[in-house]
């Protein structure tokens, strides 16, 4: 078979029993792989919204059809219902593991059950074998992790093989892996800007624009933004860049700081351990993300939980003391979350769940239980409505509207205009659902557009797939998620940011006097997406779609 | 006597020129001519990293004057005087 492998395997850990799930054609035609195919397989195994700590919930690991041939193709996708936000969720993981588990045969790995002692699961030549974990129980993590593993007593997956994928067209693929080469090469954001500063080149970019959230989103102008931008870091920390597998742009910071190597810290976590907590220390913001590499935690979770806390405890709410700008207890807090040790136990429940439960629930900088990243939403509205509408919640990577309403590419749109935003956002969706399928890195849309994607397909699975049916594959990914939130509980209410946003002004900066005007957008936002008022999908964006 | 506009320097503009700022004398110009007073005053060329063969705004140039993108404004034929700030960003992005 070109370009998958044709093989995806479904393993009980209750039973140890597994079985190969059968996966036509036209089902790889119409969800690609990745997070697209995973999203089908959930949803078919789950009609129901399972509790995601259920011993039944699937815990889906995904590669797609391109996973180990083009560049930055050693990606992987894990898909589940989130602990954090109840949404169906899908997580995107660099290096290399994505190319090594599709090596080891599999287009797929569904995970049910739960282990009756730690186990990890050994993939080899297309075979899935369980063994023995409990001399691994208790070390840090160095790929993935989480809090759905650990509800199944599963500590790792490993997973080796030779399996190439079968390219069907070998000349045609050679021509447009050269093309490739140099369109990224050439871009000077793939080419020079990622490959020299990181992500982090960010900060001051965003902050310049008044929308680098400081202290909890109560501004947008963070005066210590250059001494933890990415100019700063790259004559600091810095010890050279790192890449995921097959990728030429290398945006990853290997830095060094008091003694200790480590990755990072990328533009979401200099942030989030930064001008969210009023922290301009860059040395104790890498040992942070550290720290949160290391014991599998989010950053940006976490930064933004501990300045929600940070802000209650100003406003009195909350007794335990979390200051402004505490450097030195920076490490601590992220320790005693992951182990749940005193207020970190309380830290452990994300923002949302925190400010509820000390009576301030608007303090918490969420939408879904998922913490906002680092762009302040009144100084974009298309990012605003991107925010309000992810399928998983308060997300920068479902529609990258920065990219446009900031960064000039791949137009140059009004950051604060609201006309035209709902059919943009719609598209982004669409776009990032299917590079989240192929399964490619997103960093790639930079120097490439649809139509290059296009022709990976091709090149490599042998089908013909326009861009316009491409569309259709992102759209009806994001349908069947949207289909999966409203069964699961969430309606438009839901489709909403903290109300900040609404009622509170900037007074410096140049997104000051602005709020977010969701309102303009998202009757619009709905009909573009052929879903009713209440966000729920109409039959005939069902049938269109063949869902 | 002439007021200053402050020109800051960002991305790969600063790892080029090594150095995070400089003031232009100067009351009232375009952007287009204030970059190249900024250029002759900085001693070396950096203009390659904004635009299109020294003419047009390079994709994902951002030139801010006081913190608005001159591409909502007249883009290079922007004025701009005494005691405003123009931040200069070659092409960059990041997620």
């Amino acid at each position: 078979m070109n370009g998958w492998m044709g093989k995806i395997v479904r393993i009980d850990l209750s039973s140890g029993q597994q079985e190969d799930i059968p996966i036509s054609p036209e089902t790889l035609r119409r969800w690609l792989g990745g997070r697209g195919l995973g999203v089908k397989l959930y949803s078919d195994m789950c009609p129901a919204a399972l509790d995601p700590f259920a011993a039944a919930n699937p815990l889906i690991f995904m590669t797609g059809p391109l996973t180990g041939t083009v560049m930055t193709s050693g990606r992987y996708q894990i898909v589940s219902r989130s602990p954090l936000t109840g949404t169906i969720c899908d997580s995107s993981s660099g290096g290399s593991f994505g190319a090594v588990l599709k090596a080891a045969g599999l287009d797929g790995l569904v995970i049910t059950g739960r282990a009756d002692r730690p186990v990890y699961l050994s993939v080899h030549d297309g075979a899935v074998e369980v063994r023995d974990a409990s001399a691994l129980w208790g070390l840090d993590t160095q790929q993935t992790q989480g809090a759905i593993m650990g509800s199944k007593n599963l500590k790792a997956v490993a997973a080796s093989g030779n399996r190439a994928t079968v390219i069907a067209d070998p000349e045609a693929y050679k021509a447009m892996a050269a093309r490739l080469d140099r369109a990224v090469d050439k871009n000077p954001v793939t080419g020079k800007s990622l490959q020299v500063l990181g992500t982090s080149v960010l900060v001051n970019i965003i902050n310049a624009h008044g929308m680098f959230p400081t202290r909890n989103f109560r501004a947008g102008v963070f005066n210590d933004a250059e001494g933890i931008s990415g100019e700063k870091i790259a004559e600091s920390l810095l010890q050279r860049q790192s890449a995921c597998y097959k990728c030429p742009i290398g945006c990853g910071r290997t830095t060094r700081t008091r003694g200790r190597n480590g990755e990072g810290p990328e533009y979401e976590s200099v942030w989030a351990f930064g001008a969210q907590l009023g922290i301009s220390d860059l040395a104790a913001i890498a040992e942070a993300n550290y720290a949160c590499n290391e014991l599998g935690l989010d950053t940006i979770t976490m930064g933004s939980t501990i300045g929600c806390a940070m802000e209650l405890h100003e406003c009195g709410a909350l007794g335990e003391k979390l200051d402004w700008g505490d450097a030195g207890s920076l490490a601590g807090w992220v320790a005693d979350t992951a182990h749940r040790r005193g207020f970190g136990a309380e830290l452990a429940l994300g923002s949302k769940r925190l400010a509820a439960r000390f009576g301030r629930p608007e303090l918490a900088m969420q939408v879904k239980g998922m913490e906002i990243p680092a762009y302040d939403p009144r100084g974009a509205q298309g990012m605003a409505l991107s925010y309000a509408t992810s399928s998983r919640g308060g997300c920068h990577m479902r529609a990258y509207m920065i990219m446009p309403e900031v960064l000039g590419n791949p137009v140059f749109l009004d950051r604060f205009a609201t006309a035209g935003k709902p059919e943009i956002v719609a598209l982004f969706q669409d776009i990032a659902a299917v590079v989240d399928s192929g399964v490619l890195c997103r960093f790639l849309q930079f120097a490439m557009g649809l139509s290059t994607f296009s022709e990976m397909l091709r090149t490599v699975t042998g089908l013909d797939f326009s861009e316009e049916e491409l569309l259709a594959v992102g759209r009806r990914i994001y349908t069947q998620e949207r289909l999966f939130n409203n069964r699961a509980g969430f309606t438009r209410a839901d489709d909403t940011l903290p109300p900040r946003f609404f009622q509170e002004e900037f007074q410096v900066g140049s997104s000051r006097h602005r709020r977010v005007r969701l309102e303009e957008m998202l009757d619009r936002y709905y009909a573009v997406r052929g879903w009713d008022a209440q966000g729920a999908p109409l039959p005939e964006t069902l049938a269109e779609l063949g869902l | 006597m002439a007021g200053t506009i402050t020109v800051r320097f960002y991305a790969l503009l600063r790892r080029r020129l090594r150095t995070p700022a400089l003031e232009v004398e100067a009351d009232a110009l375009t952007v287009r001519e204030l970059l190249l007073l900024a250029e002759k005053k900085a001693g070396q060329p950096f203009l390659d990293e904004l635009l299109d063969a020294g003419t047009g705004l390079l994709e994902g140039t951002m030139i801010l004057v006081n913190g608005e993108n001159i591409r909502l404004k007249q883009k290079l034929e922007t004025q701009v005087g005494a005691g405003d700030t123009v931040d200069l960003f070659s092409p960059a992005g990041g997620g």
